[in-house]
């Protein structure tokens, strides 16, 4: 072993042992560098650690690993499921507050490994890994980790897509996926695609909101392509294409339609509720689409300017013969009304009655009289649920007023108004509360 | 019935099982029991990612496997009548309950849509949308109380069970909620 | 601007060419066959470019009538220095006289004393208008060097004058809007923007009229200019022209409104409008935009509008069956005079658009009352077959004008009775939801902004280095306000 690697195994001893993790973790790249010039004595270097002791370290040289055999060309399965098992080790049982120190390595060695699952196509044996990997850099079931990406992306690629549901579900309340937005992208992204691809197209919808506006100095390829799925989840959920929310940054604003130029017309197409022009519109963007990998969700789209328009229906008549109903919405024929009408009283998408005898629809009312002990009860929970969201803004303003910085910002930097202020902060607080009330009103 | 009481926790072990395995692949029984588990319980999406993602050579060695999928396939378009057809069929021993338990569950679905979404319709189509021979269609019909003239059903919607008996027990849990309600809404 | 306006005029005649600001306007190029119009009389209503305008436009749409159109047009043009108008209505007549079809034995007849071009006028006509031209450039040209403000101004507006006279409308709108830094008085200053208002109509800018509009309102002594009396003329032409602005551009409310302000014994501007066009451009704007109220209040007890409407009898008819709730009258009163104001430059565009809006009002207006109502009955009234008004309904009902359900199997109307508490549950029940949304996006929001997450300025960027100064992350320390 050389001079340079027994130098390392001694800062990263003598580092460990007195608790300095932090000049350990920025001695980090140095370190990585040397490692990788000395790579084929880093079994030795490995030995001279201890996982539990020396996290960092195993940190280094298990990156190192990790980073020479994707980079190499002749890398094959046999050899990566004989490197695996070490990495599992490493990852179930390195020290959580030394890796927490590192955690932009840590996840780039994830990241690493996510993409060689992949690769090899066996990216299912990875989701516990991440789902540990997560665990480790977590500080709370709300924090959004840059690993998080990670397992979104296995889960897709395995098409097994339930273990990402649980961390999705959360409200991230702490964000640390790392000095740029790629992997926090990433993680909403894939987010918004798993649930399209559970039909749960409320929170896709979200999802890929969350993508568009996130605050940008330049426009990223993901939030264009997430864009493209908001503006086709929108009309299946909305029936139309919902608007960005006016904090998204202007220049996603003003660019964002221009990069999706087929999607809009798509969208302007669908607002005119008429099937076959979409039809038609779809097959000329048909290319692009099956490039963006987005046909199959175009074509929902199609379907559900269908069950539109019969929702429409719903609203002008009170009986009508499922001929005229065909003959209305564009549908083949009978066969295929009457199916379309059964699928979306079953979905409680309409309130219909067919009758077959005569071939007449009769469309009936929301039965919903808003008087059961189930509808209070759930209205009950959702006020619930408005009011936990309430305070949580509210605990969050208060954060905000008496944070120093907020304080010294409003009052421009005067002293004494400030020694002021700091004498009497609750009165200050509770003016600001009022407003604040008012804010999460009129949103 | 001792399995379908346990059916989510025979679930999460066999998903575990799956996540676990060394190379991404279990044996086709686990595949089997969670392919119609889904089913069960309507999750038709994850069943069509189950089935997605079963290496091909599983697929063509277990016929029940396919047998399985080929129900999912027409609950996804909600062909009824192709649902009943593809149910039909001998089940193995470790997913013949799910599966008759499957079969029952489709029938009770199908005969609610129908009385809520039919006035009138023909007791040919009604019999092959719940899988049963006529007379036995006849036969539930009239349990339903619905009026048969001819060959035509003439389904009357059922009406929800009202449980008047839990409203008083909850009143004043309801009253708290209230409370607590308009004193947010006052501050 | 200018330049804009040059490349629409190169060819001046081009009155149909839709400008920037309205260029959603749909010009079907539609034919008008019989028209009950007495082309003498319209004709003698307007002056100037108004007249020569009004002319083509209805030899461009009207066959019938084509050929005595453009005949009185030259006949017109001759008085004017306006030579390449001639030369192009000469086209025009030679194109029509050539026509293989000529539906009307009568124009053939006439066929013999079809003017030809007068080389000998139109060189004589540019020379003079030449030697006019120059006069009036060196009186301006001594004027600003003596710099008499006054005597400039004038000299500015000759020339406009002038040029407006040859039908230069670029030159012609430069000239007057020249004349604005010589203006020393609120007159002169209105005076200068009906100049510029009257070429602005012309070339049918219309976002230009509606600033000299407000520049004219909004001249300081604007109120007393001129005396009371004269006031009322000018505050009636500002009405006017910004009246026909709104209505070119689609907005028929406004435009209604400030036609119905305009005063009759001060309608006096041939060179744009006549009185009987006010009266039909405020009358059907009215119609289809007003509800009931507004209806009787403006305009049937209106003193001023009334006199107007005096002028169009038809219209008035019309407008009164339409108050009466007499629809089917009213409707097909409408479609008589319908063939006539195709012919009406102005309005034509417009007709189908704003025969709807009326139509639809009726349609709203007849079933307010009812509970339920025979489609059948009501498709006589309407004039319109059972399965058209169905489709007629459903939009209305669709759009939320008409609260109904049509039961299509026994082609009866129903007033759909809405169960407030029911609504009153669903809107809230919605609201909620949107809040939990936004409020959960607000507080994920929060979070991006505290651990500043932000897409960052890729290294490898092509073509939008020019946004990469916008929103950098001054931003991230302050909570988001909505």
């Amino acid at each position: 072993m050389s001079s340079s690697l027994e130098q390392i195994v001694m800062s990263t001893r003598s580092l460990s042992s007195t608790g300095d993790f932090k000049e350990l973790t920025a001695l980090l790249p140095k370190h990585i560098e040397i490692l990788t010039r000395n790579h084929q004595h880093l079994d030795n270097v490995l030995e001279t650690l201890d996982l539990g002791h020396h996290s960092i370290g195993m940190l280094a040289v298990m990156y190192v690993k990790m980073n020479l055999f994707a980079n190499s060309n002749n890398s094959t399965l046999e050899q990566f499921k004989l490197l695996l098992p070490q990495l599992q080790e490493f990852i179930h049982c390195c020290n959580k507050e030394q890796v927490l120190f590192a955690w932009e390595t840590f996840a780039d060695l994830c990241h690493l490994i996510t993409n060689q699952l992949i690769d090899f196509g066996i990216p299912i044996t990875g989701i516990k890994l991440m789902m540990k990997a997560i665990r480790k850099l977590q500080t709370r079931d709300t924090h959004l980790t840059a690993v998080h990406a990670d397992l979104c992306k296995l889960c897709l690629a395995s098409k097994c897509l339930k273990p990402a549901l649980k961390y999705l579900e959360k409200d991230i309340s702490q964000i640390d996926t790392g000095e740029d937005a790629k992997q926090f992208l990433l993680y909403f992204y894939y987010g918004g695609m798993i649930y399209t691809a559970l039909k749960k197209y409320e929170k896709a919808l979200y999802c890929f909101e969350v993508c568009t506006m996130t605050p940008a100095q330049a426009i990223s390829h993901i939030m264009v392509e997430a864009y493209k799925k908001f503006m086709l989840v929108s009309p299946i959920l909305i029936g139309k294409v919902q608007f960005l929310p006016n904090y998204t940054c202007n220049l996603v604003k003003r660019h964002v339609k221009r990069l999706c130029a087929p999607y809009v017309e798509l969208s302007n197409v669908y607002c005119t509720n008429n099937c076959d022009e979409m039809k038609r519109i779809i097959r000329k963007y048909e290319e692009s689409l099956i490039r963006d990998k987005n046909l199959g969700l175009a074509n929902q789209v199609l379907n559900s300017l269908y069950k539109k328009n019969i929702q429409r229906l719903t609203n002008t008549f009170l009986t009508l013969s499922l001929t005229d109903v065909a003959a209305r919405v564009k549908l083949s024929n009978i066969a295929e009304a009457e199916k379309y009408i059964l699928n979306m009283i079953e979905d409680a998408e309409i309130f219909a009655v067919i009758n077959q005898t005569d071939g007449m629809v009769v469309f009936l009312d929301d039965p919903e009289k808003y008087n059961s002990p189930r509808m209070l009860a759930k209205l009950e929970k959702e006020m619930e649920e408005c009011v936990e969201l309430g305070k949580k803004v509210l605990q969050m303003e208060e954060e905000v007023i008496t944070a120093p910085t907020y304080i010294r910002k409003v009052c421009g930097g005067n002293e004494q108004e400030e020694q002021a202020l700091a004498n009497s902060p609750a009165q200050n607080a509770t003016t600001t509360q009022v407003q604040g009330k008012q804010n999460t009103y009129t949103m | 019935m001792v399995v379908l009481n346990n059916l989510e926790e025979i679930l999460v072990k066999l998903e575990e099982e799956e996540l676990n395995s060394d190379d991404g692949s279990v044996n086709p029984e686990t595949y089997c029991q969670m392919l119609a588990i889904y089913l069960y319980q309507n999750e038709l999406c994850l069943a069509k990612f189950l089935w997605q993602r079963i290496p091909a050579n599983v697929k063509m060695a277990c016929s029940d496997l396919r047998k399985i999928w080929s129900v999912g396939k027409k609950m996804w378009t909600r062909d009824w009548e192709e649902v009943h057809i593809a149910l039909n069929v001998e089940w193995n021993a470790n997913v013949r309950e799910i599966m008759q338990a499957l079969k029952g569950k489709v029938q009770e679905r199908v005969l609610k849509l129908v009385g809520d979404a039919y006035a009138s319709l023909d007791l040919v189509t009604l019999s092959k949308m719940i899988g049963m021979s006529l007379d036995k269609t006849k036969e539930v019909a009239e349990q339903r109380g619905w009026n048969l003239v001819g060959n035509t059903v003439k389904p009357t919607k059922a009406v929800p069970k009202s449980n008047a008996s839990t409203t008083e027990t909850i009143a004043e849990e309801q009253l708290h909620k209230l409370t607590q309600f308009v004193s947010f809404l006052e501050n | 601007m200018l330049q804009f306006i040059q490349q629409n005029m190169v060819e001046p005649m081009q009155v149909d060419a839709p400008p920037e600001d309205n260029d959603n306007t749909e010009e079907d190029p539609f034919i008008v066959e019989n028209p009950t119009l007495d082309l003498e009389v319209y004709a003698n209503s307007y002056t100037g470019l108004a007249r020569l305008f009004r002319l083509i436009y209805i030899a461009d749409h009207c066959p019938s009538l084509r050929i005595e159109a453009l005949k009185m047009a030259i006949n017109y043009v001759m008085a004017t220095y306006n030579v390449s108008m001639y030369t192009t209505l000469h086209k025009k007549l030679a194109q029509a006289v050539s026509a293989p079809v000529l539906p009307d034995v009568a124009v053939q007849s006439t066929s013999q004393d079809i003017p030809t071009i007068d080389q000998a006028w139109v060189d004589s006509r540019s020379k003079k208008a030449a030697m006019k031209l120059e006069k009036f450039d060196t009186d301006l040209k001594n004027y600003k060097s003596n710099s008499i403000k006054e005597s400039i101004r004038r000299g500015h507006d000759d020339l406009g004058d002038h040029y407006l006279d040859c039908g230069d409308l670029v030159n012609a709108l430069r000239c007057y809007s020249r004349a604005r830094d010589y203006c020393t008085s609120g007159k002169h200053v209105v005076n200068m923007c009906w100049n510029v208002l009257k070429v602005s109509i012309y070339i049918q800018n219309w976002t230009h009229v509606l600033s000299y509009v407000t520049k004219a309102q909004n001249t300081p002594d604007f109120p007393d200019i001129q005396g009371k009396e004269n006031n009322m003329g000018i505050i009636t032409k500002l009405k006017v022209a910004a009246g026909l602005a709104e209505l070119a551009t689609r907005k028929y409310k406004a435009a209604a409104k400030l036609f119905l302000q305009a005063s009759l014994d001060h309608c006096d501007f041939p060179e744009i409008l006549s009185p009987g066009n006010v009266a039909l451009y405020g009358g059907l704007c009215a119609l289809a935009t007003f509800d009931r109220f507004e209806l009787q209040k403006q305009v049937i007890f209106s003193g001023s509008f009334k006199l107007f409407l005096e002028l169009e009898p038809q219209l008035r008819d019309i407008i009164f069956k339409f108050y009466e709730s007499k629809y089917a009258s009213c409707l097909k009163l409408l479609d008589e005079i319908k063939d006539n104001i195709l012919l009406d430059m102005y309005i034509a565009p417009h007709v189908n658009m704003l025969y709807t809006q009326i139509r639809n009002r009726a349609l709203i207006q007849y079933f307010s009352p009812y509970l339920s109502a025979d489609m059948r009955r009501m498709a006589t009234a309407f004039n319109r077959t059972v399965p058209a008004l169905e489709d007629e309904l459903m939009q209305l009902i669709l759009e939320g004008q008409i609260q109904a359900r049509i039961d299509s199997h026994n082609k009866i109307l129903y007033a759909k009775d809405v169960d407030q508490r029911s609504t009153t549950f669903e809107k809230s029940i919605l609201l909620g939801k949107e809040y939990r949304q936004r409020t959960r996006m607000l507080i994920l929001r929060a979070a991006m902004l505290k651990h500043n997450v932000q897409v960052k300025c890729p290294t490898v960027n092509s073509n939008l280095n020019s946004d990469m100064s916008i929103g950098s992350g001054s931003s991230s320390h302050s909570l988001p306000r909505n």
